[in-house]
């Protein structure tokens, strides 16, 4: 039975699902129905220490680098508008092959080119990200991102992250004006 | 050693830190990297009596009124963003000098404009609420707020009360809907 979370709130998935070991993030939103460029939505995450950031330019997983060098974090690839039904974009995330000093998995969604598109997440609806247990095909969690019309061109849906030895879920949206530049140097990757 | 206290969770005074005289309350939070405003944490105390409610306004300390009128708590003065190492904000109950008839006092934090904001304690990085003794700088007991107290906007973080003689403490852990205004209202402050 998928638990439902607000903005802010966290869950232990230890707790939820003991022995789980094989997560499927899942994010989804909704194609465009107006007229005018898709939106193009790529999720990527950020797999970071006790410091915030990563430890190499490694730990930043995107369309353009699928998987972890630990092979623990793997995104299945790009969708360009949203179309089809269920996750648009998903990462499978192996729980125990994560390092040890990776204390978090930061997802995040951003707007493929944003500023020329003159896009931002307010005009972006039914967007979601959902945790479903791979071997069982259950959905854990779920966040529905339901915001006002906002400015951001990049946001963290949530994270995936170890406190006191459990694994848990914690619903972010939160995000940045600035797009995936501002995204990136926020946890600490080497952008031009 | 500081006890790290889960939602409902509770110490003795007397047995974490026997005969403290003047305690801190110390309240931190990372400043926001994400977009939008800032996040502003109040630290608040209320000085109660043996109705459970204060004396009069003046036993409300908070940042705009920020010494009790017997000196015996001092509120160091409002963070409005998180900004600086260690402690945000910090209350220090000098308990030796908490008038005779005050038999608890209630410390409580608060999200500035909660409502308008739309902010929880879930949406601040590192929020945490803590009771230091002074004598040694040694913390008595922590609470986790961005993890444990999530989804809250306002929270009751624990007592101060007498019990024969003895100051101990009560951790609360409560969430209190409404903020501010409803809090102090709920403890006999005019508002």
């Amino acid at each position: 039975m998928a638990i439902s979370l607000q903005k802010g709130g966290n869950i232990s998935l230890s707790k939820t699902t003991p022995n789980l070991k094989n997560v499927l993030i899942g994010l989804g939103w909704d194609a465009r129905s107006t007229s005018g460029d898709d939106f193009d939505l790529d999720a990527s995450v950020f797999m970071v220490g006790s410091s915030g950031k990563v430890r190499s330019d490694a730990d930043f997983i995107f369309y353009n680098q699928l998987r972890s060098t630990c092979g623990s974090v793997e995104h299945t690839g790009d969708n360009r508008t949203g179309d089809g039904d269920g996750d648009d974009e998903s990462v499978k995330v192996v729980l125990d092959k994560v390092p040890s000093v990776i204390e978090r998995l930061v997802v995040a969604v951003t707007i493929h080119d944003a500023q020329a598109r003159n896009q931002n997440f307010g005009m972006v609806r039914g967007a979601y990200i959902r945790l479903v247990n791979i071997e069982t095909n259950d959905e854990i969690v779920r966040f529905d991102l339901t915001e006002d019309a906002s400015v951001e061109t990049a946001m963290i849906f949530g994270e995936v992250y170890r406190h006191n030895n459990e694994w848990k879920f914690r619903a972010v949206g939160q995000g940045y004006a600035g797009g995936l530049h501002a995204l990136a140097v926020a946890h600490g990757i080497n952008v031009q | 050693m500081a006890i790290s206290l889960q939602k409902g969770g509770n110490i003795s005074l007397s047995k974490e830190a026997p005969g403290m005289k003047k305690m801190i309350v110390g309240l931190g939070w990372d400043v926001r990297s994400t977009d939008g405003d800032g996040f502003d944490l109040d630290a608040s105390a209320f000085l109660l009596n043996n109705t459970g409610k204060v004396r009069s306004d003046a036993d409300f300390i908070f940042y705009n009124q920020a010494k009790s009128a017997d000196g015996s708590i001092q509120h160091a003065g409002d963070n409005r963003t998180g900004d600086g190492e260690g402690d945000d904000e910090s209350i220090v109950i000098e308990l030796d000098r908490v008038p005779a008839d005050i038999e608890k006092i209630s410390v409580c934090v608060t999200i500035h404009d909660a409502e308008v904001r739309r902010q929880n304690f879930g949406m601040v990085s590192s929020a945490y609420v803590r009771c230091v003794n002074a004598d040694g700088n040694t913390e008595v007991a922590r609470f986790d707020l961005s993890e444990d107290a999530s989804v809250e906007t306002a929270m009751i973080f624990g007592e101060i009360y007498r019990h024969s003689g003895d100051w101990k403490f009560k951790a609360i852990g409560q969430g209190f809907a409404g903020g501010l205004g409803p809090l102090a209202k709920n403890f006999g402050v005019n508002v």
